[in-house]
């Protein structure tokens, strides 16, 4: 190809954001360096980069820790999330009995609730899941709820009109058109169980549980040992940009055919 | 709450009309519409004493300004609406007792109603999915002949929006002709296609209707396209919706595009226009915050 690398538009999607970070870190680490900030109040990038290798291995068991409860609170809230989205299709009065409760979990603050989980569940993998499915169910729900009640009220006549069932009219109709709408809550709620997880792990960690990357965080604060605290928060960041990145893939994959949100618009 | 208002309609035509010739009249009765009220639950009167017989074979165009009621009346002749008083009959039969097998009739809406997920083949095979009839070797051929008449060979695997607006619609009215219908019911289904594409597939309806010994009720906008298609004009008023007029075009089949450019045409297309410019001067007597 000849045509300069400026004018490449995934070239350009990548290069910009990267430089923008790269600029940052310098200004970052030039600026800790000329007003010699103390590694106590601000490390500089360097510092966190080396914090990062030395402090690897109890920074890599933390952080396998909060992606088991991420990825077991994600799978679960999917799981539940869909299921109750397929319930509260098959009548209005489920829906109208039961989304309330399913709003009063998603405003109830987890910090608030999840001293109480973490006493009545012995198991901290379990209760810290459990908080992080609390955090991260509601906009499966929602909008998967939507999804399966936006259908084309044409299509939906026809399908009647050919006698389909509730099963065919679920199957063939409902699924395949909520499947964006799905999409878009597993983007959110995959951020929110990682933030659930965490979110979990520090009100555990206060109370001496010992789990994952925000006890890390938070035992770090203690010992004024910042650098590694950047370097847990780091990871975690980092862990939030591929899962995010995981669900656009997913996404697209499965929509690309035909959903406007997947397709490639040539101008 | 009350039950599901959708009536599900599957009418077993008698076999005498069955085995009528294409496009041939005979005196049977397709459908009557007596006296139907429909009035919505705000109180909207959408239709008042319609009365209307389409005979076996009939090409019968509805056409009326906007809020004249004729999608209603359309979807209450394929049962997807409940009348207020009234009744209607399919094949001499009430909606009661015509719940059988087989799928006699088709509905085509005013955009294609592609599930925008599904290739082309298996939009088209929807209705013999729908009653598992959908995998079988005669369901190909079903298939295949329907995307054929329509001329959608190879275009099977094609999403429906690699379609052109034209292309999607012959894609609808496949789907409509896999199950081999008897009555076809179109709502306004060329109203958002450029003129020559219009005109295209109003030579194709045309000469699907003669093939496949259709009786087709067209509802449309369009004075010229009702005059080029039918042989009755059935003109509605607003406000409340009523039909007001029922005028034959006289001009035999086969009709070419010649016929547009006749005098013939022009002599019907007025008499269309005036006795809808009456119709649209009744509905404009009465209230307007009425339906749309």
């Amino acid at each position: 190809m000849n045509a300069p690398l400026i004018r490449n538009e995934r070239f350009v999607q990548i290069a910009a954001p990267l430089l923008v970070g790269v600029l940052v870190l310098l200004m970052w680490q030039f600026t800790v360096m000329a007003f010699e900030v103390p590694k106590y109040l601000v490390p500089s990038p360097v510092d966190i980069g080396q914090s990062l290798v030395s402090d690897f291995p109890s920074l890599f068991n933390a952080l396998l820790m909060t992606l088991k409860v991420t990825f077991l609170a994600f799978a679960i809230a999917v799981i539940l999330g869909v299921a109750a989205s397929l319930l509260f299709v098959q009548s209005k009065w489920i829906e109208i009995s039961l989304f309330p409760y399913a709003v009063l979990m998603q405003v109830t603050p987890v910090v608030a609730i999840a001293p109480l989980i973490i006493i009545w569940v012995n198991d901290t993998t379990w209760a810290l899941t459990i908080c992080a499915v609390i955090v991260a169910i509601f906009p499966i729900i929602s909008n998967t709820t939507l999804g399966l009640r936006s259908v084309d009220p044409n299509l939906l006549s026809m399908f009647r009109m050919y006698r389909a069932s509730r099963w065919q009219e679920l199957i063939r109709l409902r699924i395949p058109g909520a499947l964006p709408y799905f999409f878009g809550g597993l983007r959110i709620s995959s951020g929110l169980a990682l933030i659930g997880a965490v979110v979990a792990e520090f009100v555990a960690g206060t109370g001496g549980a010992r789990a994952g990357l925000a006890y890390m965080i938070l035992q770090s604060g203690y010992n004024l040992q910042i650098p590694r605290m950047f370097a847990a928060l780091l990871l975690i960041t980092v862990t939030g940009i591929l899962l995010f990145a995981l669900m656009v893939w997913m996404s697209d994959r499965a929509l690309r055919n035909w959903h406007e949100s997947a397709l490639k618009v040539e101008h | 709450m009350t039950a599901n208002k959708v009536t599900p309609l599957n009418p077993e035509p008698d076999q005498e009309i069955m085995a009528g010739k294409a496009g041939a009249m005979t005196s049977r009765p397709v459908l009557q519409v007596d006296g139907v009220n429909k009035i919505y639950g705000n109180g909207t009167v959408a239709l008042k004493g319609a009365d209307l017989t389409v005979k076996q074979g009939e090409f019968v165009s509805l056409l009326g300004p906007s809020g004249c009621g004729k999608s209603t009346l359309l979807r209450i002749m394929a049962g997807l609406g409940e009348v207020t008083t009234g009744t209607v009959k399919w094949w001499e039969q009430d909606y009661g007792v015509v719940g059988s097998k087989g799928r006699k009739l088709a509905f085509v809406f005013q955009n294609a109603t592609l599930m925008p997920w599904a290739r082309v083949r298996k939009n088209v095979r929807l209705p013999l999915d729908l009653e598992h009839a959908g995998k079988s070797p005669e369901a190909e051929r079903k298939i295949d002949d329907a995307l054929g008449m329509v001329g959608l060979q190879g275009f099977d695997n094609s999403f429906p929006r690699e379609l052109s607006g034209g292309m999607q619609m012959r894609a609808s009215i496949a789907r409509a002709m896999v199950t081999e219908p008897n009555l076809l019911l179109m709502d306004e289904p060329f109203g958002a296609l450029d003129e020559m594409t219009r005109n295209r597939l109003n030579d194709d309806v045309l000469r699907l209707w003669k093939d496949k010994g259709w009786t087709i009720v067209f509802v449309t906008h369009s004075v010229y396209e009702a005059v080029y298609l039918s042989g009755r004009v059935v003109v509605m008023a607003a406000r409340p919706g009523r039909i007001v007029d029922d005028i034959s075009i006289e001009e035999p089949y086969p009709r070419s595009p010649d016929f547009r450019v006749s005098t013939e045409f022009a002599g019907y297309c007025r008499q269309v226009s005036r006795a809808l410019e009456r119709a649209s001067a009744m509905g404009e007597d009465r209230d307007e915050e009425s339906q749309s």
